[in-house]
This record gives C-alpha cells, structure tokens and sequence, in this order.
C-alpha cells in the first residue's frame, strides 16, 4: 500500500472518529464562537483599566486567576477517572467491598484538596509580590472567605466534572465539553472585568453563571476595598453553597458508567 | 459416566456426536461438603450495540465445594469471565440465584473474596509497595501489620527488591506476580482467577500456581477460569465445561477422561460422512468418535494404528492430522462438540 493511501486511510479514520464523536464536533465549533461573544464583548465594553481600583488591572485578576486555578485542578483531577479506567485500576477499586459512590467521594475529595491548595498556594504568592495591592478589608476572616470560597468552588467543579465523567466515554471528550462549559462561565464570572459595566444581556448571564459568586466572595475577601459594586457575601453563599452542595451530591450519586 | 447418542442431531447411527449441550456431571463432591459458591438456573443478558440482548449465561448451575481448586473450562465467550463477576457481586444476574461463603454477593462480602482480573489492572504511575498499600488500606488494614503483610507478601512473590520500583518498570511476570500478591493481601477465604498465566513463561506460571496452591494449603478456595487445559488439569480437584453459558460437565479431571482411550487423534477431513463413522467407530481399539465439521476427534487405544488405517480408508481427503495423549481437551470436545480454541466464533 503506498504512502498516500495509507494517509488517506488514516484521514478518513480519523474524520470518522471526530463525526461519530457528537461532544468534539459540537464543542470545537461552539467554543470558539462563545469565545467571541461573551471575551469580545467583556473586552470591548468592560475591560477599561480606569474603571478598577487606581486602574490597578494585575491586582483586580488575582481573585479570577485563583477561580481559573481551580477550574483547571478540577478538571484535571477529574480527568484522572479515565487514567484510572484505562489502566484497570478502577476495576480493582470497584470490586473492593465499598460502594462505588465511596470511590467516587474518595476521588472528588482528592480533587477538592488539590484544586484547594494548588489555589490557595496562587495567592500565596500573589499576596508576596510586592506590586500586588490586595486590601484585605475583613483582615484575617478575610483569608476564611477566600479558603471557603475556593473550596465551594472546588466542591462544585469536581461534582459538575463527575457528572460529565459519567456520561462521555473518552478523555478527549471530556475536556472538551468540560472546556466549552467552563471557560466561558469562567469568562462572564467577573474574573477577568467587572460585571457593572457590561450590557445587560451579558450581566444577567453572568448572574445566572455560579462562578461569578465564588469570584465575589474572593474579590470581597482579598481585593476589594468595600462592598459597592459587588454581590454581597450572604448572597454569594447562600447560592454557592447551595449550588456546591447539588452539584457535588449529584456528582456524587451518578453511577460510575464503567462496569468492571 | 453417561454419553450423549448425538443420533438425533447429526444423523448419524452410532457413537459420533456433534454439539452436546446436556449436563453431563460425574459423582459430585459428598452432599455434606461445605460449599464456597453456589449458582442455581443462573442467566446473565447484557445489552449489545443495536438494542440486542445477548446471553452470556444460560439457567447455569454449580456448586463450587470449599477448600477446592475448581476449574471453569471453556473458550473465550463461554461465559466463564461474566460468572467470575457474578460471583464477585460485581453484576446483578438476570435469573437465578447466586450465594458465596454462604451469602448472597454483596459489596462487603468481596472483603472476603479475592478477584484476579484478566487484564492487568495496575497503575503504572505507583510503585508496587504503594499498589499494595493502597489496597490493603481499601481491605481495611492498616499501620505496622499492613506493612509487615506488604513486605512478606512481596517477598514470597519474588518483588521485595522491587518494593519502590514503579509498576511502569516490572516486566509483564513481575506485574502479574504483584496483581496476585495484592489479591492475597486481605487473606480471602475465595480467590477467583480470570486466566492468571495468560502471557507469562513456564516459570512465572509455576511460581504463581505455587503461591497460589499455599493460599489453598491454607484453606482458601480457589475458583479458575481458562481455556488452557493444562492449567486445568494439573491444578484443579474439579473442573466444569462451560460452553455456551451453559454447564455442559462437572467432575474432577481424571473422571472427565475416564471415557477417553489413551491417544487423541484430531482429523480435518471435510469429507467426512456418517457411513464412515460407522465404519471406523467398529474399528478395534477405537473409543468414541465426535464430528464439529470439519473435523473429527477420536481417542484411540494406539494412534500408530489407526492412523495409517485411516488414510487407508480415507484416499487423499484427509488435510491434516494431530495427534497427541488423551487431555480434558479431548473430554471437552467429546462432550461439548467442539474446541476450546472456537471461542467466540462458536457462538
């Protein structure tokens, strides 16, 4: 067989793949396309260094870039399940004499601890550098909020990430649908410009978006010099936790989708 | 020992037979004996692409005595694997009963139950002295005594230099060896073992059995399944054909052959018909003759007579012969019809 038939073969097997494959194809072409809509629009109308404390933009993004260290930690830890399944240690650990919920917890835990830490050590060193102002209004409860935060935030990733989990089949599947959900939320959440200046379209999106309450309390905890101009804590936790909660319960009862 | 006549499914007058699918169960272990597992009118149905519902277990029945080493024997999609997972609670049946240790499967009776899957099972990011830790600490042991169990256990399979060596790094007999020594880590009283030796050299083979039959010196129960007879035939006290999903014969090794002459003649030979079944089935010294077209199977007093009596008979129509001493092989063809090499193809 020559070259190019075999590549030929290849291409259409591969083109196959991605066409059976619902969750790429309609991903690769949805994320983009968001991309665009929701950080064209942010950028275009919210995005003015003038419009944040003393135009200080490097200290506004801290509380967005610990919310996107736990993003991508609980992605990444849930994606584990499926090194897991490829390798056959998830059988062993089904046929041990626990529940399969157990595992599960066991694992979305490990994801919380480290989407937790690997979050918390990123403000760590951001409150080190010397050109970062973070206020700090509520002193050391404010350091409370922030951890709080971070793991509900955690807790409702790894939960939403164990539901995918369960129902797409291949890694590649996973990130991608975990990518065209939680990158735009990530991006109208208030992580990367504030929320008051943006159309009402995009505002009411972002009050509906659970991310952009996890952003609040850390920008409340950690940035910001007041209350003006953000959601408030009791709101802020009162739908985190009670989104974190659902979200991690459901992750929870889910059924593994993988029979040992 | 009862025959299946064959007469009606094939045609043919006398002792050849096609597929047998009755139980065939030679004297059973004493009714007294406690029993590690039983399986009563067991059916397992899974779903298949399409919507189709596909029977790996047909109404099953056996009985698996304690202290045993007991042999499922049968080719790949026989329904051996799916009857391991049953047994380990791991799958729900769709008909019939199941009880193990005395108890219907449940997820705290497999801590008393000890599963070696077919496929390696291994994290190759942890090293081996973590593998077990882990497993021990899902088994519930813990501290000094699981630590002192882990560096026992590896050093009886033959892994104590290579306690901190990732699993990545273990050659295919070494991670087998630790898959084993992880099933013996809690101490089960019922080991099930998915084609244990599949891959591994003469010598991993007969260092995992030794372990394993110490684990049985020691009073667990081992049930095994596979499709090499050998393993089956050295190791177990009982041995059950599975085909189809179904039992087609239980017994210990030696009362599964009792039947069998000494030599086993395999001939592929498309031409053959029933009158010369006939023939050759009144030959002296000829046992029982079985016919799964294309081929026949005899076992035979002397195969250095009945072979060049046989080309005799036969011209040029014959295209291969083997030849070889009786083995459960040649049990499970007379019984079941057909080789443990069909595998799925049977189906």
């Amino acid at each position: 067989m020559s070259a190019a038939a075999a590549c030929a073969a290849l291409l259409q097997r591969d083109i196959r793949a991605v066409l059976r494959s619902r969750s790429q194809l309609y991903s690769s072409m949805l994320f983009p396309l968001m991309l665009l809509a929701i950080l064209g629009t942010g950028v275009s109308e919210g995005l003015d260094p003038t419009l944040v404390r003393d135009g200080d933009y490097a200290s506004f993004l801290v509380p967005g870039t610990i919310a996107m260290t736990v993003l991508f930690s609980s992605t990444f830890s849930s994606a584990s399940y499926y090194q897991d399944r490829d390798c056959g240690l998830l059988r062993v650990l089904l046929a041990s004499p626990h529940e399969p919920q157990v595992i599960l917890l066991g694992k979305a835990l490990a994801g919380v601890s480290i989407g937790g830490v690997q979050a918390l050590a990123v403000l760590a060193v951001a409150a080190a550098v010397p050109s970062i102002d973070l206020e700090w209004q509520y002193g050391a409860v404010g350091v409370v909020l922030a951890v709080a935060g971070v793991l509900l935030l955690a807790l409702l990733l790894n939960g939403f990430a164990q539901v995918v989990a369960a129902r797409i089949r291949t890694m590649q599947g996973f990130h991608l649908v975990m990518n065209l959900v939680l990158f735009p939320l990530l991006f109208f959440s208030g992580a990367f410009f504030p929320l008051e200046h943006l159309p009402g379209w995009l505002k009411a999106l972002a009050y509906a978006n659970p991310i952009t309450y996890a952003v609040d309390i850390l920008h409340l905890a950690v940035y910001a010099e007041d209350a003006g101009g953000y959601i408030g804590l009791p709101v802020d936790f009162a739908v985190l936790v009670s989104l974190a909660l659902a979200a991690f319960l459901w992750g929870m009862s889910r059924r593994t989708g993988y029979q040992p | 020992m009862p025959r299946p006549s064959g007469r009606g499914a094939t045609g043919f007058p006398f002792p050849v037979s096609r597929c047998y699918h009755e139980r065939v169960t030679t004297p059973a272990a004493p009714a007294t004996t406690e029993l590690a597992a039983r399986v009563q009118d067991l059916s397992f149905s899974y779903a298949v692409p399409g919507g189709e519902e596909r029977l790996a277990l047909d109404g099953l029945t056996l009985e698996v005595p304690a202290g045993a080493v007991f042999g499922l024997l049968g080719p790949n999609g026989s329904g051996k694997s799916t009857l391991l997972s049953l047994l380990a609670g791991l799958r729900q049946p769709s008909a019939g009963e199941v009880r193990v240790l005395g108890q219907p499967p449940s997820t705290a009776l497999r801590a008393r139950i000890g599963l070696l899957f077919q496929e390696t099972s291994l994290d190759p990011l942890m090293t081996a002295g973590e593998t077990l830790w882990l497993h021990g600490r899902l088994y519930g042991l813990g501290g000094r005594a699981l630590h002192e169990r882990i560096g026992a256990l590896l050093e009886s399979v033959g892994l104590a230099e290579r306690a901190g060596s990732f699993v990545s790094t273990l050659s295919g007999g070494m991670k087998r060896r630790l898959e084993l020594a992880r099933v013996l880590l809690p101490s089960p009283e019922l080991i099930l073992l998915d084609e244990p030796t599949t891959g591994l050299d003469p010598d991993a083979e007969a260092a995992l059995w030794a372990r394993l039959l110490e684990a049985n010196r020691a009073g667990a129960t081992i049930v095994l399944a596979t499709n090499k007879v050998n393993e089956a035939e050295r190791h177990c006290d009982r041995v059950a054909f599975i085909h189809r999903g179904r039992l087609a014969a239980e017994g210990a090794p030696a009362e599964l052959k009792a039947g069998l002459k000494r030599d086993a003649v395999w001939v592929e030979w498309p031409g053959f018909t029933p009158a010369l079944a006939e023939e050759i089935g009144a030959w002296e010294g000829v046992g029982r003759l079985t016919w799964a077209h294309p081929t026949l199977h005899a076992t035979v007093d002397a195969a250095s007579a009945f072979v060049p009596r046989l080309f005799q008979a036969a011209g040029d129509g014959i295209r291969a012969v083997r030849i070889r001493e009786s083995t459960l092989e040649d049990a499970y063809f007379d019984i079941v019809g057909a080789s443990l090499a069909d595998g799925e193809a049977a189906r």
